[in-house]
């Protein structure tokens, strides 16, 4: 049951990674980063390493998430 | 296979699509889209290849948490880069070297 999950996981992981560099539009690519930084906090649980996922769910997701998209927000702005 | 291995292999999978984007992007938002995955690849596999017999080893996890930190600070720095570039030059690509 737990390689059903750990299979399921690794593979939305690699989905959202390779559709994260490829897909056109650069604002769903930031959206599926942030969701891959979520899939990523999964991770690290069933790693036996909580505090890691706890760490990357409000730092590498949250944080870096809202960085880029500030980023997006102002260069877009700026193009205008 | 363990849950372990089976996420370092993720781990790599994700580092060499990093790279690629890392080279083969020109966009410099992406580029550090692709950094950043590159970073994790290679976060999953400290931690996937230090766990034997299901054994969690704390010093990579702390090494891991470590480098988290400062891969945000490297993308926030990152960010700042491309955003002066693009008030001084009006692109978001890096010049192609004359040579």
């Amino acid at each position: 049951m737990s390689l059903v999950f750990d299979l399921l996981l690794a593979a939305a992981l690699l989905w959202s990674g390779g559709r994260c560099l490829s897909v056109d539009r650069l604002d769903r690519a930031i959206v599926l980063f942030i969701a891959f930084g979520l899939l990523m906090a999964l991770a690290w649980a069933r790693l036996a390493a909580p505090d890691i996922g706890l760490a990357e769910a409000a730092i590498g997701a949250g944080l870096t998430g809202a960085l880029l998209l500030d980023a997006y927000g102002a260069l877009k702005r700026r193009k205008e | 296979m363990s849950s372990g291995l089976l996420f370092a292999c993720v781990g790599a999978i994700l580092f060499s699509m990093g790279v690629a984007g890392v080279i083969l992007i020109g966009h410099l938002l992406r580029r550090v889209l692709a950094f950043n995955l590159m970073g994790s690849g290679a976060f999953l596999i400290l931690v996937g290849l230090a766990q034997r017999n299901d054994v969690p080893d704390p010093v990579p996890q702390a090494m891991v948490l470590t480098g988290i930190v400062v891969a945000v600070a490297a993308t926030a720095l990152a960010l700042a880069l491309a955003r002066r570039l693009h008030a001084l030059t009006g692109k978001l690509e890096l010049p192609a070297d004359e040579a």
